[in-house]
Parts: C-alpha cells; sequence; structure tokens
C-alpha cells in the first residue's frame, strides 16, 4: 500500500470515526475539544499528529464507549495491554485482528513458517491477545491449538517485589506443562517468549523434544538480543524456522520480514501497511534516518479502532523500505526503561 | 593503546558476540570492544563443559607453566606491559599495584600443591585406609570483581582440582582473565575445560545457579542472595579492623598506615577501621597527617600509589563520603592539602585518604569498605565487649590481652586474627583467608584397599 492509498483510507475513516452516527461515543465525544475538524483538516497521515495521546485514557474508559456505533449490531471482545507500565489498556475487537493476522500468517508462512500443523502457545491468553493471535494462526492452517496459560502480570508481581526465587518456580511449572503436552502431542509450531525460550534450553529433556518435534517457533513479548537470537537460530535450534513478531494490543502485529542480503539486523519487522503507521521519533517528535534509533509512534486507522499519534514503550531502529513506498521496517526493538516514572518490569513476557 | 577487540571464550576458541559493550577506562577513554555473553551462549558453554568434565586434575605442571606464561608471554597478541597498561587505565589501580598483582598471582598460582597439603588433614590411616579428597562436583563458576586481579587465583584454583571453570570476569577488568584463560590453554589445557564470559550480573547469577561449585566477588548487595548457599564462597566487602590498645608510637604509625593504604587501599583486607582505647581524635589526627603525605599522581606513573577513578565512580564515591562526612568528624580535611577528589590532567580522579572519627564503637559507618584508604577510628571501652570486632575478615590485635584475643578468635565473624604490627594479608600456604577454600572445592571419600586388616576394619565400620 501507498501512502496515497493510506491517505485515502485515512480520510475514508476519518468520516467514519467522526460521523454522528458511525463514530465511536469515545470519539465522538472528544470532537469538540480538538480544535480542529478531523473530518475536514485530516487529509494525511502528518495531519494525525493533530491529535492527542489518548493512551492513558484506554486505562479508564468504559470499553463499550469505543465502539463505533456503525457497527453496534456486532459482538465485541475487549483486550488488555499486558498492564507493564501500571493499570492496562483496553481495546475492543470483533472481526479486524482476524483480517490484520491473516496478513500476519501469511507473512510468517513466508519466513518458513509451516502453512499447516499443530500449535502450542506458551505464553499469555484470556485478556493478553496473543493469545487470541496465535489461536487464529493455528486456525488457518486447519491445526489444532494447544495453550499453556501464563499470567505475565503474577510474574511482573513476583519480580518487581523481590521474589525472583518464585518467578523462578512459576516459569518451572509452565514449562512442566509445555512438556506434558509435547511428550504425547503432535506440535507443529512453538510460539512462545525469549526468556521462556532460554528456560527450555537450560531443561535438557525438554529443549530435546522442542528440537525433535517443532519445527517452528514464534518469539514475542519481549527483546532479544542480536546474539541471542543468533544462539536461538544456529546453536540451539538450526534445523527450525524462527520468526519474531514485534506487536502489542494496541499496534496489533508487525512479524520479522524476510532476511535479505545487506540487512544489517538479523530481524527487521514491518506492520501491517492496511491500516497501521509506525514512525520512529526523537524526543521533539521529528522521525529520525535510516539507521537511527528512535522510540515508536503508532497510529492505528482501522475501522473498529481508531489509535492516532501514541507515543508507545519501545525504541528501535528505523530500516529503510525494501520497496519505494512501502513501510518503514524496526530492528533491535528495545523497551524504554522507565516511562510516567512507573519502572517497566518485563518479567517473562 | 588502541582498542583492543575482547569476545568470551569457548572450546578454546572465541565467539565473536553480536552484542557489544564499549569499556571505558578511567580517563574516558575507550579502552576494549567487548563481546557480551547471553544467557543462551553461557547454557551452551555450560553444557559443553558438563558434556566433557571428568573431574581428573590437570597436573601442577601445566599450571605452573600457565602461570609462568601470564607474567612473561605474549598472549592473544598482548605483551605483559599491554596488559599492566590495559588494568592501570580499566581499574585506576596503579602500575605498580598491577605489576605486584601479576607476582603475587603466580606465586599463589605455583604454591597451589603446598596449598592443597597444607588444607587438607592426614589422608593415610595406615593397614590399607586412606581418604581421597577429590572435587565435590564438575562444573565451577568464578563470577570476578574488578577491585584487583589477584582474587583470580581462587578460579584457577579450582582448575588445578579438577573441575571445569567458567568465568564472569569483572566489567572494569575482563583483561586479567581473559590473560589467564589464554595462557592455561597455552600450557595446554584441554578447550573444554574452560569458558570466559564477559556478560551482565543476571548471567553471572545464572551460572552460579547452574554450576556444583561457585565463587562471588562483589560489593554487598550482589553478594547477599548467596549468603547462606554453601556452594556458594561468598567474597563480598571485607572489613578489615585493628584494636589499637597501646601507644600510637612510629611503629605502630608505620604499619596502620601501611595496612590502610598498601595497594592503594584496593585490597579487601586493607585496614578500614580502628577500635582503640586511647584518645580517638589523636589517633585519627596521626593517621590523617600520615596518609596526606601520599602523593598525587597519575596511576601510570612509577610513583604512584593512589588509585584513580572515572568521573562516574567517583561521583557516586563522593556522595558516600559526603554522607559519612555529616555524621562523623573528618580529620583529613585539616591535614590534606588537597581537595577530597582531584582532578587529574588525564581527566581521571584520585580520592584523597580519608579517616574519620566516630563517637561510638558502635557506629554504623564502622566496617565501611571504600577504594581507597579509608579509616573510622572509634572509640573502644570494656563495656564494648567484642561486638564491635565482629565482621572482620581480618583481626588485627595491637593488644596484649590474651583473653580478648581469644574471644576474638571464637567470634564466628571474625575470619582471621594478626596480632602486632603484622600486616593484614601475611599467610604462608595453609592459613586460610576466610575459611578453608581446598576444602570447599574438595571433599572426602574413603579409600579402604583389599590387603586391609579385618579386625581394624570391623572395629571402624559404621551402619
Amino acid at each position: 500500500m501507498s501512502s496515497d492509498d493510506f491517505d485515502s483510507h485515512l480520510r475514508k475513516l476519518m468520516a467514519w470515526h467522526f460521523g454522528d452516527a458511525t463514530g465511536s461515543p469515545f470519539w465522538l465525544g472528544k470532537r469538540a475539544t480538538l480544535g480542529f475538524d478531523p473530518v475536514s483538516d485530516v487529509q494525511g497521515a502528518a495531519d494525525l499528529l493533530r491529535f492527542p495521546d489518548i493512551s492513558s485514557e484506554l486505562r479508564s474508559v468504559p470499553a463499550g464507549q469505543l465502539i463505533p456505533q456503525g457497527l453496534a449490531d456486532r459482538p465485541f471482545r475487549v483486550y488488555d495491554s499486558g498492564g507493564t507500565t501500571g493499570a492496562p489498556k483496553r481495546i475492543v475487537d470483533s472481526g479486524y485482528r482476524s483480517r490484520l493476522l491473516e496478513w500476519a500468517h501469511g507473512r510468517l508462512v513466508a519466513r518458513g513458517v509451516p502453512a499447516t500443523g499443530n500449535w502450542l502457545h506458551l505464553g499469555p491468553s484470556g485478556p493478553h491477545v496473543i493469545g487470541f493471535d496465535v489461536s487464529r494462526y493455528a486456525a488457518l492452517g486447519n491445526g489444532i491449538f494447544y495453550t499453556v496459560d501464563l499470567d505475565p502480570r503474577w510474574v511482573k508481581r513476583l519480580i518487581g517485589s523481590g521474589r525472583p526465587e518464585q518467578a523462578e518456580e512459576y516459569v518451572q511449572h509452565l514449562l512442566d506443562q509445555a512438556e506434558t503436552i509435547l511428550r504425547s502431542q503432535d506440535v507443529a509450531v512453538l510460539s512462545t517468549t525469549p526468556p521462556l525460550l532460554e528456560a527450555i534450553c537450560a531443561r535438557e529433556e525438554l529443549y530435546e523434544l522442542v528440537l525433535a518435534k517443532v519445527r517452528a517457533i514464534i518469539w514475542a513479548g519481549t527483546s532479544i538480543s542480536a546474539e541471542s537470537l543468533r544462539l536461538v537460530e544456529e546453536v540451539f535450534f538450526p534445523g527450525t524456522a524462527v520468526a519474531g513478531i514485534y506487536g502489542n494490543s494496541l499496534m496489533g502485529v508487525a512479524p520479522q520480514r524476510e532476511r535479505l542480503d545487506g540487512d544489517e539486523y538479523p530481524c527487521v519487522f514491518e506492520a501491517f501497511p492496511e491500516t497501521t503507521l509506525l514512525e520512529l521519533v526523537d524526543e521533539s517528535g521529528e522521525q529520525v534516518g535510516y539507521g537511527e534509533r528512535g522510540r515508536v509512534r503508532l497510529h492505528l486507522v482501522a475501522e473498529e479502532m481508531f489509535l492516532p499519534n501514541i507515543l508507545e514503550r519501545d525504541s528501535a531502529v528505523r530500516i529503510a523500505p525494501t520497496t519505494p513506498g512501502g513501510p518503514d521496517g524496526l530492528a533491535d526493538v528495545q523497551t524504554f526503561a522507565t516511562i510516567d516514572d512507573v519502572a517497566v518490569i518485563e518479567g517473562v513476557y | 593503546m588502541s582498542v583492543v577487540r575482547i569476545d568470551p571464550v569457548t572450546g578454546g576458541r572465541p565467539v565473536p558476540s553480536s552484542d557489544r559493550a564499549t569499556l571505558l577506562g578511567v580517563t574516558g577513554e575507550p579502552l576494549a570492544d567487548i563481546g557480551q555473553a547471553p544467557r543462551l551462549l553461557a547454557q551452551a558453554a555450560l553444557n559443553e563443559l558438563r558434556r566433557n568434565a571428568d573431574g581428573v586434575p590437570p597436573g601442577a605442571a601445566l599450571i605452573a607453566e600457565a602461570a609462568r606464561l601470564f607474567a612473561g608471554a605474549d598472549l592473544d597478541g598482548e605483551s605483559v606491559d599491554d596488559y599492566v597498561g590495559r588494568v592501570t587505565l580499566s581499574t585506576g589501580l596503579t602500575a605498580a599495584t598491577v605489576r605486584l598483582a601479576v607476582e603475587d598471582l603466580v606465586k599463589e598460582i605455583v604454591a597451589l600443591p603446598e596449598t592443597t597439603a597444607a588444607e587438607l588433614p592426614v589422608t593415610d590411616f595406615g593397614s590399607g585406609f586412606r581418604t581421597r579428597w577429590v572435587p565435590r562436583g564438575r562444573v565451577f563458576a568464578g563470577v570476578m570483581a574488578s577491585n584487583h586481579p589477584v582474587p583470580n587465583a581462587t578460579w584457577v584454583q579450582a582448575v588445578y582440582h579438577g573441575y571445569s571453570v567458567l568465568v564472569r570476569p569483572g566489567s572494569r577488568d575482563p583483561f586479567t582473565p581473559r590473560r589467564l584463560v589464554a595462557a592455561l590453554l597455552r600450557a595446554g589445557l584441554p578447550a573444554d575445560r574452560l569458558a570466559f564470559l564477559p556478560s551482565s550480573r543476571e548471567v553471572g547469577e545464572f551460572l552460579l545457579r547452574k554450576a556444583d561449585r561457585g565463587i562471588i566477588y562483589g560489593g554487598r548487595q550482589a553478594v547477599e542472595t548467596w549468603q547462606g548457599d554453601d556452594s556458594i564462597a561468598v567474597r563480598g566487602p571485607g572489613s578489615t579492623k585493628a584494636f589499637l590498645d597501646a601507644d600510637l608510637d612510629d611503629t605502630l604509625l608505620d604499619h596502620l598506615v601501611t595496612s590502610a593504604s598498601f595497594d592503594g587501599g584496593t585490597r579487601c583486607t586493607n585496614l578500614s577501621a580502628v577500635l582503640t582505647t586511647r584518645p580517638v581524635a589523636e589517633v585519627a589526627d596521626r593517621l590523617a597527617r600520615r596518609l596526606s603525605t601520599l602523593p598525587v599522581l597519575p596511576a601510570d606513573h612509577p610513583d604512584a600509589s593512589l588509585l584513580v577513578l572515572d568521573a562516574h565512580r567517583a561521583e557516586q564515591i563522593r556522595r558516600q563520603t559526603a554522607e559519612l562526612r555529616t555524621e562523623l568528624t573528618d580529620h583529613s580535611a585539616r591535614h590534606d592539602a588537597h581537595e577530597p577528589f582531584v582532578r587529574l590532567e588525564d581527566g581521571s580522579l584520585l580520592p584523597r585518604p580519608l579517616v574519620l572519627s566516630a563517637d561510638r564503637a558502635g557506629h554504623p559507618a564502622v566496617g565501611t569498605e571504600l577504594p581507597f584508604p579509608f579509616i573510622v577510628v572509634a572509640p573502644w571501652t570494656e563495656a564494648d565487649g567484642t561486638a564491635p570486632l565482629r565482621e572482620s575478615l581480618v583481626l588485627n590485635l595491637l593488644t596484649e590481652r590474651e583473653d580478648l584475643a581469644e574471644r576474638a578468635l571464637l567470634e564466628p565473624t571474625v575470619r582471621k586474627v594478626t596480632r602486632g604490627t603484622v600486616l593484614p594479608w601475611t599467610a604462608v600456604p595453609g592459613i586460610p583467608h576466610d575459611d578453608n577454600y581446598t576444602q570447599f572445592l574438595l571433599e572426602p571419600k574413603g579409600v579402604v584397599s583389599g590387603d586391609i586388616d579385618t579386625k581394624a576394619g570391623r572395629h571402624l565400620a559404621s551402619t
């Protein structure tokens, strides 16, 4: 999708989100306070910067007010952000995410993930959208979906309150369950987090099981260093496809794109270009140059949710598009040390 | 000096890591480009070591050859002078201290057979009854600090006894363990016996959890997790105290000043507290006056004796000493012509020796350790008893009182006692630094051979 296409998509959805009959109570209520007319004044992506960052309000606004009235006849679900930075932010989803995940699944398959086969998700589910995401990937390949539930907030609480040995015990409890599944069930794809991958590699029998059975590993949820990724791919799981997904509840998912000759970073993520614009910006809000590190700024323009001008908790290196007019890539994603004076605890997710 | 590239070493080869960190020297100049070992590299190294670990000691000759190479050879393209220069710039230790450390490391390593014999009891009980002391496990982890090179002898000792060893170097001194690893490999140690893993604190803790035995050096916070863990030898800040129950004549003054300032006050055995029955202010003043004569010189100057710091570390210590000064009396300020932290031309900062006095023996500042000549003098009276003498790596008794000497020796947290004008680190093989380290590494097993006296066998048999 070119930037012209994105701009025309944006103009169409401004009329939708700020239309009296179609917009959500949340955005309609904001309209008078914006100081500009979103329908006539927002013509292109650059104009999204005129919106305030409303992400903090997502912690408290009743979720029903986020649903566009034009979609009132559809069933919605609420998902939370991880809660890494205090109270979680809420999003609503009916069918958009599934569309996004179809695109993402195609990207994963292009990266070598089996198009069919069963999935084991060793990660959060419940209010955390990643559990839903992975269930969709499995379903798109007619695969059975196995889960081991992980409560990331409990892990963060354990680590944050100086109880690392209990966090470790919890991790072993999760791995026990994964091992039980892997012993008797066929699993083609394992979806988990970098810290849990490390923990798997520290348990010989479990590691051997994963090595023998699993044909692809998807990692997401926390950052991974370049050397750790090399070790996962070359030393611990040399015959296994390994794909990373950068994502969160608000932004959606940005799977790792194919590796190209001349890539300076082993893992470059790209977001869903139809609805999502990720910019990497410096402290003054200007986009950084290619090869430079900036903080992630998100604009999500979808029929079900409108999330403009949101400064994320992550920083990344900006990578030039692979095709002219294509989306920027993100590499070496890292968590900001502190945001709003709340220490960020990454935990195992 | 050119920036040296350092990488983790496993299986005898460098592993060029994509995760890199730049080590800056005390002057702020980059010294080394260091490849970091993430946890998965530590795991891979651990797997490799454990797969091949058999507990067979490599032999005293190989270890002695490694010590010789460490002290004299070009290793990884690094001469001894390069090595001394790098450690001086990275740690702020004076060049003289580093050269002496090389000598001391060699002495300690070469003396390992003697130390082992001295730290183990009789093993031959006659008539076919013997004990053999063998490693308590196969894999050892050494998590080192950067205050001084000599502690690296402890993991070499584990190698000597047959352990396979993973070393996480101190963040400011990767040079010493890297050079020792190179020397051991060059001397013929099998490549799968050693791993050198520059890494984060978390990876160090991971290694300690996974190894059978380990040692950790560090500040109070770094070591507290491991207190009470029998498989880990904990080497935290070691307070060395003197009990001064005599008039401070010149001999005693020389002795205390050397105890506090030798090697720039960077040893864990440097004196940091004096408890005295004599007038506190007078003792403190005389110590301060004498210490104030130590010259201000850059660390690489041949006459330098005091540690220098980079700006960041200097600021941390400045805050710490400023806080101590609010509670205690500063005796150095009036004797020392210099600022407490002198900025040298090369950009490094030199903390001046500092003598403070407290109003009571139980003051919490008594026992504070800082990496330069630093002494807290406090009054001691009979009513204080041995309580203020506790928590001492070395306790130097300058008293005639046998009763007190005996009671001090019985204090569990007093680890070594010196009497008279004996410097705190004085030892011969067999004198424990902090418990019996050989017996920490080795355990006894009974070996009873076939031609035994059967009557004696029945007599000794336990059920």
